[in-house]
């Protein structure tokens, strides 16, 4: 020892909520396809992009945080099976990685195959290749596709919970931290992963179809429904957030090590206001701003409040995370721990994890055809030399 | 809905065209790109550091994860690597004893010739911290970092009494104090947390007893230090690999005694093979209790202490154990910043 630290530092804040927003916004591309909520399915290839950019960045968190990064590839070489909960993470990413790129690939084959027969030149040579050769698009092999599209996405749907649980495990294993050794930790994660990851799709749902679609227009019918989803969910996680504040605070019910490590950090301690204002506040008021019908009803206000729900999922993470090991192993008092602004560990690599995701997403944003209307209008007039293009609409707002 | 459905731009008279939305969007994606490349110098920083080797530099007791370069004046941590101290297949297990990554119980059917243990005799220990220093020279630990360290504590308070021996105007006192020396290591736990939660094998338990790290394997995640319900394992800053306690098993491998039992001034610590009921640990444990830290985490403990008052054996409670600071102690925690603010 000599001196404690808080060795898990901003990345691995950022790994849970990346993950979260993963499994997250894959269920909610899902909806349409297992669920059979049919007005769903514009967010159905959206999602998708949003799930295959976050998943790019979801290990991106451990290994910046770790000090060997260059062997990852122990991971895979070496992976401790069954018992390290983050070797089984490996396995589950890596599964979920494949699944996310076979569905992508079944979901736009036929809009890659349609676009490579109407453009020309270099784009028609990506997607021939993005379609990875193949020009059929018989109905036939259509139906047969989103048979095995709507079974993926099952599939997907379990190693969604899988991953996101797992991650939960990962504090959830660890005995020495009191209050990470929980019970609660898989299904917390659980929970708020899916509320983050529906409070995403919301964002981006009303950011892209309002400003980057060809019909810039947000369908206010979505996004009530997807508030009312959240909704639901929201009550299941603050519900989750009540059993915990039960199950660790009062001494008189909890273990030694954990009431008072409750207590020093969260009730009269550092973070203190990250737990109550942060975690429980922002959520409790997204949730009195999700019952009213008229915030629902806009997607600006439903947005807002997407918003404040991934604030407080942020929170809860960092909570988690930092919360745990503020707590002293062996010796007494809390570990002092501010969060860096440059260098290991800092905001500046958050920031920039969460830059790159962004930058991942504007590319595929722009290679695949997640907007029907556009697909379309792309289908009739095609690419060719003689069709001239519009003037530049630029602001279109 | 009807009114909804009709595009924005109609309204203005324009129509949307690829194009413009796809230079609104690299627009977009350039600025943010540029932001993310900011961000990865970041990533990328914190990637390279695992391979920083840089000049030391004279360095304070308190140095954050990352800022610990000195190395007790061995600026460069392959220095004299000819010696073999590097040699890490000849000194972490050279005699290809089997090593256990999880299934621990399966130990004791391998019928292992050793099971090395350690035996603190509280009632000897006098908290000179001479183990801390023959186990920092001995096994090069950096500044800051320790593989053993001994808490000196206070149990007990000092009350009034008519006839006490303390004095003052106020009136007179007995101290009813015992100062307490509690020297902490690596327990060699026989069911190690640590070791279950490595996702790539790096740590591991040999059969005899001791477990280890092999810093070619560890990607230093942390897990492992988190895990650890002693606070006996640190990320070194030279290495950035997981790091703790040996038993110094080269010595032991060599017929010798580690570091820190060779330097006890007092014999406080008394090491052995348990599987031998001759050894001086066995008779030890034979003849007086024994306790071990924290046996409510279930982690079998194979450091026993003589002496160690239950309370003392678990978590460290400030209202019965006033730590007394010497320089091993966590200066990391709002314990030590009341130091300096009067007491209440």
């Amino acid at each position: 020892m000599g001196l404690e630290q808080v060795y898990w530092t901003l990345p691995i804040v950022a790994y849970p909520y990346i993950s979260g927003l993963i499994a997250g916004s894959f269920i909610v591309g899902s909806l349409s396809k297992v669920f059979g909520q049919k007005q769903y399915e514009p967010l159905a290839k959206l999602s998708l992009l949003v799930t295959f950019a976050f998943i790019l960045f979801a290990p991106v968190g451990p290994l910046a945080d770790a000090q060997q990064p260059s062997r990852w590839w122990e991971l895979f070489t070496r992976p401790h099976l069954p018992s390290a909960p983050m070797g089984l993470f490996t396995m589950i990413w890596t599964a979920y990685l494949l699944l996310v790129l076979v569905e992508m690939y079944l979901a736009f084959r036929v809009d890659f195959c349609q676009l490579a027969a109407v453009e020309t030149g270099w784009r028609a040579r990506l997607y021939r290749v993005l379609a990875l050769g193949s020009t059929d698009t018989s109905e036939q092999r259509q139906a047969k596709e989103h048979t095995w599209l709507v079974g993926l996405a099952g599939v997907g749907i379990f190693l969604a919970f899988a991953f996101h649980g797992y991650i939960g495990f990962i504090f959830g294993a660890i005995k020495a931290r009191p209050l990470w050794h929980n019970a609660l930790m898989m299904p917390m994660f659980i929970t708020s992963a899916i509320l983050s990851g529906i409070a995403l799709m919301i964002v981006v749902y009303t950011l892209v179809f309002r400003y980057f679609s060809r019909e810039q227009r947000v369908d206010a019918n979505l996004t009530s429904g997807l508030m009312k989803i959240m909704l639901w969910v929201m009550f299941v996680d603050v519900f989750f957030d009540i059993v915990d504040v039960l199950n660790s605070a009062p001494a008189a019910y909890a273990n030694a090590a954990t009431s008072q490590g409750f207590a020093q950090v969260f009730l009269h301690g550092p973070l203190t206001g990250a737990f109550w204002f942060g975690q429980i506040g922002l959520l409790v008021l997204a949730l009195i701003l999700a019952l009213l019908p008229k915030v629902r009803r806009s997607p600006s206000a439903a947005s807002l409040t997407s918003l404040l729900v991934l604030v407080s999922v942020f929170f809860m993470r960092y909570n988690v995370v930092i919360g745990g090991q503020l707590q002293a192993k062996a010796s007494q008092g809390l570990v002092l721990y501010t969060p860096a602004l440059l260098g290991r560990g800092s905001v500046q690599v958050v920031f920039g994890m969460f830059m790159l995701i962004l930058f991942v997403f504007l590319v595929v944003m722009n290679v695949f055809p997640w907007d029907d209307g556009a697909l379309r209008q792309r289908l009739a007039s095609g690419n060719r030399p003689g069709v001239t293009e519009k003037p530049v609409n630029a602001a279109g707002r | 809905m009807a009114e909804n459905e009709r595009p924005a731009q109609e309204k203005e008279g324009r129509t949307p065209d690829r194009r413009g939305f796809l230079k609104k969007a690299l627009t977009l994606g350039g600025v943010l790109g540029a932001a993310g490349a900011f961000g990865a110098l970041g990533i990328g920083k914190a990637l390279a550091a695992g391979r920083a080797g840089e000049e030391s530099q004279p360095g304070g007791m308190l140095q954050a994860d990352g800022e610990a370069l000195t190395w007790q004046g061995y600026a460069d941590p392959n220095l004299n690597k000819g010696d073999g101290w590097q040699d890490w297949s000849r000194l972490l297990n050279p005699a290809k004893l089997p090593i256990y990554h999880d299934n621990f119980a399966q130990i004791k059917a391998a019928r292992p010739k050793h099971h090395w243990v350690l035996v603190v005799d509280l009632r000897k220990c006098t908290g000179c911290q001479s183990c801390v220093v023959a186990c920092k020279s001995e096994n090069n630990i950096p500044v800051g970092n320790y593989r053993t360290w001994v808490d000196v504590g206070q149990v007990g308070k000092t009350v009034a009494a008519a006839g006490g021996d303390v004095v003052t105007d106020e009136g007179s006192y007995v101290q009813e104090v015992k100062v307490r020396n509690i020297p902490k290591l690596c327990n060699h736990c026989d069911n190690p947390p640590c070791v279950t939660v490595c996702p790539v094998k790096a740590t591991f338990k040999r059969a005899d007893g001791p477990v280890l790290v092999d810093p070619r394997l560890c990607i230093g995640c942390g897990t492992c230090v988190n895990a650890c319900p002693y606070d006996a394992r640190y990320l070194n800053p030279i290495s950035h690999t997981a790091d703790k306690c040996t038993l110094c098993v080269e010595r032991i491998d060599a017929g010798l005694l580690p570091a820190c039992v060779t330097t006890c001034v007092g014999r406080a610590r008394v090491f052995g093979d348990l599987l031998d009921p001759k050894s001086e640990v066995s008779q030890l444990l034979a003849h007086y209790p024994a306790e071990v830290r924290k046996p409510e985490i279930g982690t079998k403990p194979q450091v026993f202490y003589i002496g160690l008052n239950g309370e003392l054996a678990t978590a460290d409670n400030p209202a019965s154990q006033r730590l007394i600071y010497t320089y091993t102690m966590n200066t990391n925690s709002t314990a030590y910043q009341k130091l300096n603010s009067p007491r209440k």
